[in-house]
């Protein structure tokens, strides 16, 4: 890939027309909830500039970010963002391996030291002096020091490089740690979910791309374009919460008429996400549409903040799923014995001041 | 009754299938958008602005949708952009005033909006894509533009 | 891995909350109930079977002020019945918490009402709640007998009231830290209870019995 090339000479190219770049650009800034007039303007800027560098680096991952990133399975209008940018480095789309590919990462990070885009996804692991996750004979955390030094922006894509995701939960037997973890000195974007959304993704390197700027961020340093509203907030089944319907198990009534998920433990009001609004698949469909509670997957440690099937307003008693009845029980049957002691003891020292009283 | 006896309603520049009357009025969030349109068009004669509304962006409900493209109703040109995947843009009954739709190659809507133009941005050619095609021809013909002209073309 | 606010407030600040509750509560009842009622010396006026069911009779006719006193303090009372039957309804009645108490103790849940109209309860409940202080400081005889307990419990029962409606409402903060704020102040409450004037739940009824039953042993059922 010519990174000298501009943009427009590159979608040229690839047989993509500037008015197909214009629709492409319209889609991601309406996503983005952007004013729509900013598609042209982007869609003109990016084509006069020259293809930013990216260099992709997967860790301890599942490969369903990159998969989300890539929508291997048909091609769509967010494809174009390959011939937007110049993916430089990856090593599970790339043709080399071995040395070749080390020192395509190496070239690509030496030319284009301080500007190029460093997108990570997956944990780092750092027990085991780091070799839990190796490649070419070095460590995830090194390999990571090594590319955020020249990196203009880090995009932590995915809740594991964003927050640990899966690997940092109990017990962490590799010691995992999120991008922000191992790196405190570059700008980092969290793009977080389990996987994030492919448009979301795109549309935050789309942005950043066009405008050099960071977007407004959370506190979870998440895009607030995407990040800002809860499921629940934009939840289509939102008026059966209000309206109190919810629906008990997943084959009941309320789960055939379409009914809140609440008690069957979504976590929408408490996940930050455009799954009910961008939706999956360009538009299918998200979770609660298909009949199942929100996992928080977006969330930073939602593995370990379980209750996956209850309503979060319940109780953290016993183990998940089970009756919460029999070891409320027994704690509750320790706790009156341990009153009904303190209550005869009392008692007795009461009469005991009765019975002098009386004698007086 | 004779001919003259039917009663004639001319409207100025009558486009074909005008937006009919509604009985009861309009939605409050209708009216929104539609003076939201008119402060467009008035930018649009005074200063030349040209204005994008994205529909989705909008709390509409499917009534409220219908609603809005019945008081826009239908105009004379139909445009069928072919771009990565098929967008169409559709002249309302309210000169300048074109109801675009862009659809990706799975026919899946990526976008729609409300454009305020004389003629929407996106259809016209670009001036530079002018100007390579221009050379193009020329290489093909065989000929040189003529001097002063920003094409070059063959010798 | 550190633990975040909602966690800890459904999980080990509740099951503490409860410890306490349950420990504090059959503690005071039993440190009350075992006690010896001071002899009576006098002749019983009736047989045992009469005054304890004078006594239960009791325990509804002193839930509303005497004739003579109802003009003075029917409104007071009625303010009182109101605001409890408020907060049975928003406790009982509603999605999430029916979600919550069927969770810990393992039963079936029961019907309940459009979140909407628990709103609605839950607000008229908090503004007849407001009343209740007002009129507490506002009377001079209500001021005088008013102590520290009187108003912390007031604070401590607004407190999970205000939170609920705010979490409801998704106001001020993110919904998480809201439910974990509710939680906790439901945790507060719970380990309050036993050491201030709501165990008036478990003592009013055999109180209002035990006078009853007292008097009716003296000749002067009420």
């Amino acid at each position: 890939m010519n990174s000298r090339a501009t943009v427009g000479e590159m979608l040229r190219q690839h047989g993509v027309s500037r008015r197909g770049f214009v629709k492409f650009c319209t889609a991601t800034v309406t996503a983005m909830a952007l004013p729509p007039w900013l598609g042209a303007a982007m869609a003109e800027q990016l084509s006069k500039g020259p293809r930013p560098s990216v260099i992709y680096l997967s860790f301890q991952e599942c490969t369903g970010c990159f998969e989300s990133f890539m929508r291997s399975f048909s091609p769509t209008i967010e494809h174009l963002i390959f011939d937007v940018i110049s993916l430089d480095y990856d090593d599970t789309l790339m043709a080399a391996s071995g040395d070749a590919s080390e020192s395509a990462m190496a070239t690509a990070m030496k030319d284009n030291f301080g500007n190029y885009i460093l997108i990570v996804d997956g944990s780092i692991p750092t027990g085991a002096s780091g070799a839990c996750c190796t490649a070419g004979g070095r460590s995830a955390e090194a390999t990571l020091r090594e590319a955020a030094k020249g990196a203009r922006v880090i995009l932590a894509v995915g809740t594991c490089s964003a927050f640990g995701g899966i690997p940092f939960a109990n017990p962490n037997p590799t010691h995992a740690w999120p991008v922000s973890g191992i790196v405190g000195d570059k700008p980092i974007v969290n793009v977080s979910g389990c996987p994030p959304i492919p448009e979301v993704i795109t549309g935050t390197l789309l942005q950043f791309v066009t405008t050099g700027q960071i977007p407004d961020l959370d506190e979870y340093r998440r895009p607030k374009a995407f990040f800002g509203n809860s499921i629940h907030d934009r939840c289509y089944r939102r008026p059966f919460f209000d309206a109190g319907q919810f629906a008990k198990t997943f084959d009941d009534e309320g789960a055939r008429n379409g009914w809140c998920l609440y008690e069957l433990g979504c976590k929408g009001p408490t996940t930050y996400n455009a799954c009910a609004t961008l939706k999956w698949n360009g538009g299918t469909s998200f979770p609660i549409e298909s009949g199942h509670g929100c996992l928080g997957c977006s969330e930073p440690n939602f593995w370990d903040k379980g209750s996956f099937y209850e309503a979060q307003s319940t109780a953290m008693w016993g183990r998940e799923g089970e009756s919460q009845r029999k070891p409320l029980a027994e704690f509750a049957g320790a706790a009156i014995a341990a009153g009904a002691v303190l209550g005869v003891a009392s008692a007795g020292a009461g009469r005991l001041r009765q019975h002098e009283r009386e004698k007086k | 009754m004779r001919l003259t006896d039917i009663a004639v309603r001319v409207e100025d520049g009558a486009p074909i299938a005008a937006a009919p009357e509604r009985n009861g009025g309009l939605g409050g969030g209708v009216t929104a958008i539609l003076a939201e349109i008119a402060a467009g068009l008035e930018r649009l004669t005074i200063a030349g602005n040209t204005a994008l509304i994205d529909l989705r962006s909008l709390p509409l409900s499917p009534d409220d949708r219908e609603e809005l493209r019945l008081a826009l109703g239908h105009g004379e040109v139909t445009a069928t952009l072919e771009a990565q995947g098929i967008s169409t843009l559709r002249e309302t009954a309210v000169a300048g005033v074109w109801w675009t739709e862009h659809r990706d190659q799975e026919g899946a809507l990526t976008a729609e909006l409300l454009d305020i133009a004389l003629t929407p941005p996106i259809l016209a050619a670009h001036p530079s894509d002018v100007v390579m095609a221009a050379a193009a021809l020329r290489r093909r013909l065989g000929t040189t533009s003529p001097p002063g002209s920003p094409v070059k073309g063959a010798a | 891995m550190s633990m975040d606010w909602l966690s800890f407030a459904r999980g080990p600040a509740l099951k503490v909350a409860i410890g306490v509750f349950f420990v504090g509560v059959v503690w005071r009842i039993l440190g009350f109930a075992l006690l010896r009622i001071r002899r009576e010396h006098s002749r019983p006026r009736s047989g045992l079977l009469r005054y304890v069911s004078i006594g239960l009779f009791a325990t509804a006719t002193r839930s509303w002020p005497h004739p003579q006193f109802v003009k003075r303090t029917g409104a007071g009372e009625a303010l009182g019945y109101s605001y409890h039957m408020g907060l049975f309804a928003v406790i009982l009645l509603f999605g999430p918490h029916v979600a919550f108490l069927c969770g810990l103790l393992g039963i079936h849940p029961w019907p309940v009402l459009p979140s909407s109209v628990i709103t609605g309860i839950a607000v008229v409940t908090a503004t007849l709640f407001a009343g209740v202080l007002y009129r507490r400081l506002t009377s001079r005889v209500m001021r005088l007998l008013s102590n520290f307990d009187d108003y912390f419990t007031w604070f401590i029962t607004m407190l999970v009231m205000c939170t609920g409606l705010a979490t409801s409402a998704h106001l001020g903060a993110r919904y998480e830290t809201l439910l974990a704020i509710h939680i906790l102040s439901v945790d507060a409450l719970l380990i309050w209870f036993p050491f201030g004037k709501l165990m008036h739940a478990f003592y009013i009824m055999p109180s209002r019995a035990l006078n009853g039953a007292i008097l009716a042993r003296k000749g002067a059922p009420t």
